[in-house]
């Protein structure tokens, strides 16, 4: 049996996921290269792990021969490895990097042509730099991964830290540490943060070589702003670290000052060299080193490159409502705009330069769920729609709030109704204790089947459930129904093998209530808006009947299906009067005499012409509740026994 | 001779049958073949679907097949037929295993097989795209003269259904109106739906949707609607007085089917023309 005491990759992984499919334990394939994963690492970091940290605890003897199968099917041969033999001499199978055999971390950054000799002095030796989040919704870690993707710019070798488990001693071997962190209910750590606070205030260690900054997340209408950002900046310096940048505050809106932050802060901390000085007056050539040609710069790769387009001439309409005079209209003006602009873009310029009152919901990251609107009569995200893919040249652009709330001011709506009927439909997850695998280090953790996390992930893979609420065309005349986007949410809940019995039985009884599933008048209204819409269409009919089987098609809708079948099944065709007389009685139908549809029908006062005995028919033999009376008897289809036989097929409880 | 198979769809030969006493004398006019499809049975009506989509799917692949076997595409002056075959053929072509499966049930028990050449036509994306609106302006006999709101409804509003005309802001059936020598009127709720699968059982929620489609249409100045839905049709015709009651909002306007509509242009039945005519002049808008 071999025993691996160290592994590692080297650069140009293609990312083909073998090394992840055979040993899952150790591996994991990010967009970029094939990480080791913290969990089995003495340093706790996750990333390539050309620093040679060794494997935790006995991992190495329990895992070695998978760990050298993934390393012999990689199929560019980045994947190397250290055996420990039967005595205390390490067996160095491939030659390791020279990161890993010097005792200090070699250059990681090749000498830069046309860059001074300073520069080049302060590119050799280590050049890692650690990005420590702590998140609570997943903001923060967003901003980490954005700024280790802009620190190799700076010819920095960035390590993405989760506070959550990172041992604080550890800091005190660092020269170059980022924070970025959120600030949690008033004023408190995030969850992933706390125990590793509470650590470093028991016993932080001297920091005497570390430069850092921080960047905080918070709120101005909290009390304790961007608290746990200050907490960790004034404790880092009261351990001793130097502040190279000063603490960054981010409002809601955190993308701009992160920007700002990032921008100055990256290339100060690429400034401290081998021995931890900060050579600041290298820092204008830094920045002309990190910025490039301006032509390769977009932002980072962590956005998809932007495929340029023609400028559009275009009429943009935007819908504007102002509630305190109750009055509402359209802002109408003709502009020119880049296609691949988004429809957010169009907002934000025309509050920048035309009126800066004018109010909508700005997204964080491309895709945000709340920046949804209705352009052109499709439902979007403002965010990462072009005006490209909805107009074309001399066309017209035309901005609505987004359907089915109420309107707060001009294109921003009251999504209000929506959360409440969401949170008393409880859609989150509620389990019964299942089997499940150990990971290494020991955790617990459920395991699924591959083909059923697939399937899962498919039949609820749409943008956002917000958009799928404000598809339906039924949600704005009936108050009290919970909307296609809940019932979605509550469906995928029922599918997923991890729910509860109980809370699966608890959502069925939910969806059959009167404000559940069958209130949706028309799942055609969700169809018509692409593939999120048919996805939502198609669970909601699987949800209909899962509920018509548990019923035995009780209530007016199962009674519509189950006539509605047994009429085909008779004769071929739909017999409306078997549908009428049974799914609304004798006295629904006396209410269509009353209220005046049989009458209008029968006068021919609405429908044109045709025989006049057609809309007698209606008053002398009820039930004539629809325009003219049907025909009391359908004739059969020719061959009709087919259509029996496929009934007999497919579904005999017709 | 343009020639095409003839999807009635489910209420065109029961409780629409103006529907039935126009598209004929109209295809006539324009040259267009209508063949009858005996065999061919009810499509489920979405309804069979939410209690098992296969024997929708099978009902409709059918129909599909039959046509198929006399080498012609499909039509149907009913939105929600129309767009139920263009489901049942796009569900198809997107899982061959479950098309597989589906004919084979179709093979068993009627000797045809549903190869996905035939395709689904709706009355108005044929009139437009196939026929052609010249051939249509030549043809009118009596020019409509008044403000008519279309109503397309959202079934066959969506990519893959509503041939070349846009899903979201479509055209083609204002185009048409403006061929006939009417004024289209535009208005927002055009695609939306007003529940007319539900009548039965959703009865609230349906009036309320239906009001607002016909107040709508009525503000922005329209004299007359007409619908591309046979299901839809009936509500915006028959309950608008009940929808007008239940919501409080002026929905009197005079409906007609789009099969009605070309019809009277084309000269057929003056009768009803001219009834219609007066009904616009009474009610107004």
């Amino acid at each position: 049996m071999a025993v691996v005491a160290k592994v590692w990759i080297d650069e140009d992984c293609i990312t083909c996921d073998a090394c992840q499919d055979i040993c899952p334990e150790v591996f994991e394939v990010t967009d970029d290269s094939s990480f080791i994963l913290a969990a089995v690492r003495t340093d706790g970091v996750f990333d390539r792990n050309v620093g040679g940290a060794p494997l935790v605890g006995n991992l190495g003897t329990e895992l070695g021969d998978i760990i050298i199968e993934a390393a012999e099917a990689c199929p560019v041969e980045v994947i190397k490895y250290e055996l420990v033999g039967d005595g205390a001499a390490e067996d160095v199978v491939e030659a390791a990097p020279a990161a890993v055999e010097a005792a200090a971390p070699a250059a990681a950054v090749a000498p830069a042509a046309g860059v001074s000799d300073a520069l080049n002095a302060v590119f050799a030796g280590d050049r890692s730099i650690n990005i420590l989040f702590g998140s609570q919704t997943g903001n923060a870690a967003g901003l980490a991964e954005k700024t280790a993707k802009l620190a190799a710019n700076y010819g920095l070798e960035p390590n993405i830290v989760d506070m959550d488990g990172f041992d604080p001693a550890k800091l005190a071997s660092m020269k170059r540490v980022m924070i970025i962190t959120s600030t949690w209910g008033e004023g408190e750590m995030p969850d992933n943060a706390d125990a590793m606070w509470n650590a470093i205030n028991a016993n932080g260690p001297a920091l005497g070589g570390v430069h850092y900054s921080v960047c905080a997340i918070g709120d101005t209408s909290y009390d304790e702003y961007c608290k746990a950002g200050h907490d960790w900046n004034n404790k880092l310096a009261a351990l001793g670290g130097s502040e190279a940048f000063p603490i960054q505050e981010c409002d809601v809106d955190f993308e701009p000052p992160w920007k700002i932050w990032v921008e100055q802060a990256l290339p100060l901390l690429a400034c401290v060299d081998e021995s931890g000085t900060l050579q600041v007056e290298l820092l204008e050539e830094m920045k002309a080193y990190g910025a490039g040609d301006d032509d390769d710069v977009v932002e980072g790769d962590f956005a998809p490159g932007i495929i340029e387009q023609d400028t559009l001439t275009i009429t943009l309409e935007v819908f504007r409502y102002a509630p305190e005079a109750a009055e509402s209209g359209w802002d109408t003006l003709t502009c020119a705009v880049p296609g691949h602009a988004t429809v957010q873009d169009l907002l934000m310029t025309m509050q920048r330069e035309v009126d800066g009152s004018l109010a909508f919901r700005r997204g964080a990251v491309a895709g945000t769920p709340t920046t949804g609107v209705r352009v052109n009569g499709r439902i979007v995200l403002a965010d990462c729609t072009q005006v490209g893919d909805l107009a074309v040249d001399g066309g017209r652009v035309r901005i609505e709030p987004l359907p089915g709330h109420p309107v707060v001011r001009d294109l921003i709506v009251d999504t209000s109704r929506y959360e409440s009927h969401r949170s008393r439909a409880e859609p989150w997850m509620r389990t019964d204790p299942r089997e499940g695998e150990r990971l290494p280090s020991g955790m617990a953790m459920g395991t699924m089947e591959s083909a059923t996390a697939t399937a899962l992930h498919q039949a609820g893979d749409v943008l956002s459930f917000q958009l799928i609420q404000a598809m339906s065309d039924t949600l704005p005349h009936d108050p009290h129904y919970e909307g296609p986007g809940v019932h979605f949410q509550q469906w995928l809940r029922v599918l997923d093998p991890r729910t509860s019995e109980k809370q699966r039985r608890s959502i069925m009884t939910s969806l059959q209530e009167k404000d559940g599933v069958w209130s949706e008048a028309d799942h055609a209204s969700l169809m018509r808006y692409g593939e999120d819409g048919r996805l939502a269409a198609r669970s909601l009919n699987e949800a209909r009947g899962a509920l018509l089987n548990q019923s035995r098609y009780a209530g007016k809708s199962g009674r519509l299906v189950k006539w509605y079948g047994r009429s085909v099944k008779w004769s071929g065709n739909v017999n409306e009067t078997t549908l009428y007389r049974q799914v609304l009685g004798p006295l629904g139908l006396v209410s269509n005499v009353f209220s005046g549809v049989s009458a209008r029908m029968a006068l021919a006062f609405t429908r044109n012409g045709g025989p006049p005995i057609r809309g007698l028919q209606a008053l002398l033999v009820p039930p004539a509740g629809l325009g003219r009376i049907p025909k009391m008897f359908n004739g059969r289809v020719e061959n009709y026994h087919e259509v029996v036989s496929l009934f007999n097929e497919i579904d005999q409880r017709f | 001779m343009a020639k095409i198979a003839y999807y009635p769809g489910n209420v065109a030969r029961a409780g629409a049958s103006e529907i039935e006493d126009t598209i004929q004398p109209l295809c006539k006019a324009l040259n267009i073949q209508l063949v009858e499809i005996p065999r061919a049975s009810s499509d489920g009506g979405n309804v069979i679907k939410q209690a098992t989509p296969k024997l929708q799917d099978a009902l409709v692949a059918r129909n599909l097949a039959l046509a198929e076997a006399k080498g012609l595409d499909i039509m149907t002056t009913c939105a929600t037929s129309h767009a139920i075959m263009c489901n049942t053929s796009q569900d198809m072509a997107r899982d061959p295993v479950y098309a597989s499966t589906v004919n084979n049930l179709v093979a068993r028990t009627s000797k045809v097989e549903y190869t996905g050449e035939t395709q689904s036509w709706h009355l108005l994306h044929y009139l437009v795209e196939e026929i052609g609106l010249d051939k249509i302006r030549d043809a009118v006999k009596n020019p409509l003269k008044m403000n008519i709101a279309a109503y397309y409804g959202p079934d066959m509003q969506r990519e893959g259904a509503c041939a070349g005309d846009d899903p979201f802001m479509p055209t083609y059936m204002e185009q048409l109106i403006e061929a006939l020598g009417g004024t289209p009127v535009d208005y927002d709720s055009k695609c939306n739906s007003v529940g007319s699968t539900s009548m039965l059982t959703l009865e609230d929620s349906s009036l309320a949707m239906t009001a607002a489609v016909l107040s709508d249409a009525i503000q922005s100045g329209a004299e007359l609607v007409v619908s591309a839905c046979t299901m839809s049709h009936i509500n915006l015709d028959s309950y608008q007085s009940k929808a007008g009651r239940v919501s409080g909002k002026n929905t009197t306007v005079p409906v007609c089917h789009l099969s009605e509509m070309v019809a009277f242009a084309l000269g057929f039945y003056p009768d009803r023309l001219a009834q219609l005519r007066t009904r616009v002049r009474l009610i107004g808008s």
